[in-house]
């Protein structure tokens, strides 16, 4: 072995025990969350832009949604996972009183309805612990999701002289 | 999950208790106490101040505890003892257990991750546990057209030439389960086997990843076995014994490193090739050759492989250990007495604990030693391996051994030498 | 005969000899199928004679899912959530192209800032993806930290790309005519800090596999593919920017604010397995340096989405349009017949004419370089089958 081959093993397993000095990187998940920037992803139909935030279950407004469908004709071509469904309540602005019923099975959360939706009605929000015992359980009726979630992460990633971590 | 979980009731659980309750009373008494008596009654045991032991004498010595004294000190010179407990396959065993351990951990941590968390309320501790009933729960499926007598016997001979090799290892002066007066070329013998299982075991299998894998194993373990012997030749020279007590014992004033280094690294690389340790695992190359000749193993059979690599992998580093790091010598730490007046029957024995301490610490280093490659290097590839093996390994031990021969005829070493030991 | 006859003469020959060879039991047929921890989603069948390789066979197909069938029946932006599938993980890229060229087709423009920002998410997600490459690769070789290294330091920018876009992995970020939304707050200290401790971490990549004396023995010299070679069987991406020939779409012919950007094409000249796997490495220094000047020149203000109508369409017509993805030249050729829904889209990757060099590269290579020069080949087997 030639000299400069020593010289790059030697060089090898000093980086590899610098590395026992170095913080973990590991999110220690049920007890740690990530915290998320904003309050979920908005569109602003006027603009016509979204508004950054992370892309989780969808929040529906009862009081600006009119049963326009149009979610439901967006999503027709991704996942066909909104359908609407009559609803007990009356509204001035939503005579058919329909409102979307959005099943988690199928949905990919790509945000594509919430851009659609030209009344402010439908934002996403933070939360993505969804799981559930059967099938039927996910589907999400108009007044589960109007319930707004509460999601507190708190955990970023923490840059310093001992590295990187989750803190 | 698809059903939901069952509710509790407790009539349920008063009833498990119940019938638990009563398969152990069925077990004690049917079994348990039985093969206690036929124990006492058959098993020679010793006269106690002046009477003989009988089952009924025994039971009622339980009773004050200053009488099993001299008991447990004849238990603890018997051969069982030594077999099975201290010397024997139990510390073995514990050791190669702790060190499955902490090589996940200590990887993880090179990693920046952490290694098992969830098994056990501190960090992951009875991980090991759970891994062991996994594997005793899970089913051995053999290969159609394998050879099912060398498939089942392959993974227990291996476990017992590994501790046929532990047996030889002396941990502290006296305490070793076989003193023979060629125990380095017992050691030898014994792991020479390990190639033949290799081969045997993937020639049984009959498929062609294990095939391919034993090939290999049997190509790298042949090649470094002759650095490997021929590195442990100038410790010979010097101590100028084959027991390994007696090599142990020799190197009171300096340890044979100081004076052999090139012969230790020699044996390192070369024993971690016999121990098919990353960097030289291409007998398991997990992604050319799935997982080499270990593929047809599922359930038991590999968790009895695995145990066998790991005892064979403390083997290896306390040879090491009493070949070049001085054995069990280190400076007095214990004190002679624990209680200092005492006049009863003594089972403490000062050198004995100081002995079996120092070595115990030496071989967890060395196994730490052995564990960090793994985070450092790739896997090396089989012709460069035979190049090194059979090249550059076999040059430099022949180096070593000619300055341990000018040491010993140059007057410096040996008897009647300059220096001591 | 002519030359290519007597070409074809020989390959009969070969061929027939290995299937007499393989009926004498003297050759052996290995399957590195889906089930095979070296191989991903992807088969290709080996014939080794001892230790050498003789023949080789890929057998792509295993995750063809029909997503240009599947494009037919749903309108341009529709399109977006599944066409970003076939490479999850480097989803800007892909979609980055489909974008240019349906505005091409429903002719409208995006702003500059907009323009900033889709190239600032497909440098993200080339770190992304250059990332999980190299942890592959490391497990391939048999270096497990290799492996847990880069795909924690992936988590980096996973992290930057769920602030920006709102998904870790599945982005759906661009959109033909711009991107979904804006930069958060605090995006751009946080992306600088990030990528400044990122560089530092290159540096331990370095130390521990790229100037480890066993690595290198194992890739230099292994699996070389001559410039000549290389242009003619039509590789793309890393492979042929280590053969010799720097080729870079971005460099070639720049898409949107490429020409505005500073920055260097990596190349080396040896063609083995070690340039192909330190030519992304190098990529990835260039693309932080790129990502610095983004962040620098980006307007501070601006729109980053041209509004567009709910189904857009254009007039009938076809147009093609490449990017330089993760693993080459990414292009795709739509052809519209005026409705909204495209009347053909066919996608283009890398990953598909990358596999042609790997017969090449085998044939006559030894058993144990079978893993470092598949993957070194930058072949994403899901891409490919599309």
């Amino acid at each position: 072995m030639t000299n400069s081959s020593a010289r790059d093993f030697i060089k090898a397993i000093e980086s590899g025990s610098k590395h026992l000095v170095i913080k973990r990187f590991t999110l220690r998940y049920p007890e740690e969350k990530l915290k998320f920037v904003g309050d979920g992803y908005q569109f602003d139909p006027k603009k016509g832009v979204g508004i950054a935030g992370y892309r989780g279950r969808h929040i529906l407004f009862h009081d600006k949604c009119t049963g326009c469908q149009l979610c439901a004709i967006a999503c027709e071509g991704i996942a066909e996972a909104i359908g609407m469904v009559k609803v007990n309540e009356q509204w001035k602005h939503n005579k058919k009183a329909i409102m979307p019923q959005i099943d988690f099975g199928k949905c990919v959360f790509c945000g594509l309805c919430v851009d659609a939706c030209p009344f402010y009605a439908l934002y996403m929000t933070d939360d993505y612990e969804l799981s559930a015992f059967t099938k039927e359980h996910l589907i999400y009726t108009p007044a589960q999701l109007a319930v707004k979630p509460k999601y507190d992460g708190d955990v970023t990633i923490k840059i310093d002289r001992r590295g990187a971590d989750h803190g | 999950m698809a059903s939901a979980p069952q509710d509790f009731r407790f009539g349920n659980f008063v009833g498990s208790i119940v019938w638990l309750v009563f398969w152990i009373l069925i077990i004690v008494t049917l079994i348990g106490l039985p093969l206690i008596f036929i124990t006492l009654f058959y098993v020679p045991l010793p006269p106690v101040n002046g009477e003989v032991l009988t089952p009924y004498l025994f039971f009622s010595m339980m009773v004050d505890p200053s009488r099993t004294l001299p008991i447990i000190k004849f238990l603890i010179h018997t051969d069982i003892f030594r077999v099975a407990v201290f010397p024997g396959f139990s510390y073995a065993a514990l050791i190669a257990a702790a060190t499955i351990f902490i090589e996940r951990k200590f990887l993880a941590k090179m990693q920046l991750r952490i290694g098992p968390l969830y098994a056990g309320k501190i960090e992951g501790i009875l991980q090991l546990i759970a891994d062991g009933l996994k594997l005793i729960s899970k089913e051995i499926i053999i290969p159609s057209g394998a050879d099912k007598p060398i498939f089942w016997a392959t993974p227990i001979a291996f476990v017992a030439t590994a501790a046929a090799v532990v047996a030889l290892i002396p941990v502290a002066p006296g305490w070793v389960v076989a003193n023979v007066n060629v125990g380095l070329i017992a050691t030898f013998a014994f792991l020479g086997f390990f190639p033949l299982f290799a081969l045997l075991f993937s020639w049984a299998s009959n498929s062609k990843y294990p095939f391919i894998g034993g090939l290999r194993a049997l190509h790298q373990m042949i090649a470094f076995e002759i650095p490997f012997i021929l590195s442990a030749l100038p410790v010979v020279i010097l101590s100028g014994s084959l027991n390994l007590s007696d090599i142990g014992s020799a190197q009171h004033p300096f340890w044979f490193i100081f004076f052999l280094p090139i012969s230790a690294f020699v044996f390192f690389i070369s024993s971690l090739a016999e121990l098919e340790r990353i960097p030289f695992d291409l007998p398991e190359a997990e992604s050319e050759i799935v997982a080499g000749w270990l593929t047809e193993t599922s359930g038991m059979i590999y968790g009895l492989l695995q145990l066998g690599t790991y005892v064979k992998l403390y083997a290896l580093a306390a040879l090491f250990v009493i070949l070049f790091l001085g054995g069990w010598t280190g400076p007095q730490i214990f004190p002679m007495e624990l209680t200092p007046g005492y006049t009863g029957v003594k089972i403490y024995n000062a050198v004995t604990v100081n002995a079996a301490f120092w070595f115990t610490i030496k071989t967890l280093g060395v196994i730490m030693l052995m564990l960090l490659p793994r985070g450092i290097n790739p896997r090396i590839r089989i012709d460069i391996l035979l190049h090194t093996g059979w090249y550059k390994l076999i040059v430099l031990s022949f180096i070593n051994i000619f300055i341990a021969l000018g040491l010993v005829y140059g007057g410096i070493l040996g008897p009647g030498g300059l220096l001591p030991g | 005969m002519t030359d290519f006859e007597q070409k074809v003469d020989e390959t009969m020959k070969m061929g027939l000899q290995i299937v007499k060879e393989t009926e004498e039991d003297r050759l052996m047929t290995l399957s590195v199928g889906p089930q095979h921890p070296g191989s991903g989603h992807f088969r290709f069948t080996v014939k080794v004679d001892g230790d050498y390789i003789v023949y080789c066979d890929p057998d792509p197909g295993y995750v063809h899912r029909g997503e240009e069938k599947m494009s037919e029946y749903r309108n341009f932006i529709q399109n977006i959530p599944h066409l970003e599938r076939p490479v999850i993980h480097d989803s800007n890229n892909i979609t980055y192209s489909y974008s240019l060229a349906v505005e091409e087709l429903v002719n409208i423009e995006v702003p500059r800032r907009g323009q900033y920002i889709r190239a600032l998410a497909s440098e993200l997600n080339r770190q992304v993806y250059t990332l999980y490459w190299l942890a592959i690769y490391g497990i391939f070789l048999g270096h497990s930290t290799m492996f847990m290294w880069p795909t924690g330091d992936r988590e980096l920018f996973i992290d930057l790309l769920e602030a920006l876009t709102g998904a870790r992995v599945t982005h759906a970020f661009n959109i033909p005519g711009g991107v979904r939304n804006d930069i958060p707050e605090g995006f751009k200290d946080r992306c600088l800090r990030q990528i400044a401790y990122f560089e530092k971490r290159l540096v331990e990549y370095e130390d521990i596999f790229y100037n480890n004396p066993l690595f290198r023995q194992r890739t230099e010299g292994v699996g070389t593919l001559s410039k000549e070679d290389a242009i003619r069987l039509g590789v793309t991406g890393s492979v042929v920017r280590a053969s010799g020939v720097p080729f870079d779409v971005r460099k070639v012919e720049p898409y949107d604010i490429y020409n505005e950007i500073d920055f260097k094409v990596q190349y080396m000249k040896s063609g083995d397995s070690f340039a192909r796997s330190m030519v992304p490495f190098f990529d990835m220094r260039e693309s932080c340096h790129i990502m610095r000047q983004l962040l620098d020149k980006m307007p501070p203000t601006g729109e980053v989405r041209t509004k567009l109508q709910p189904n857009p369409k254009g007039p009938a017509g076809e147009s093609y349009k490449r990017v330089e993805s993760g693993r080459g030249a990414l292009g795709y050729y739509i052809i519209s017949d005026g409705s909204p829904k495209p009347y053909r889209v066919k996608i283009s990757v890398g990953s598909f004419r990358n596999m042609l060099a790997l017969p090449f590269l085998l044939i006559g290579s030894k058993l144990g370089d079978m893993p470092s020069i598949y993957w070194s080949l930058n072949y994403w087997p899901v891409e490919a089958d599309r």
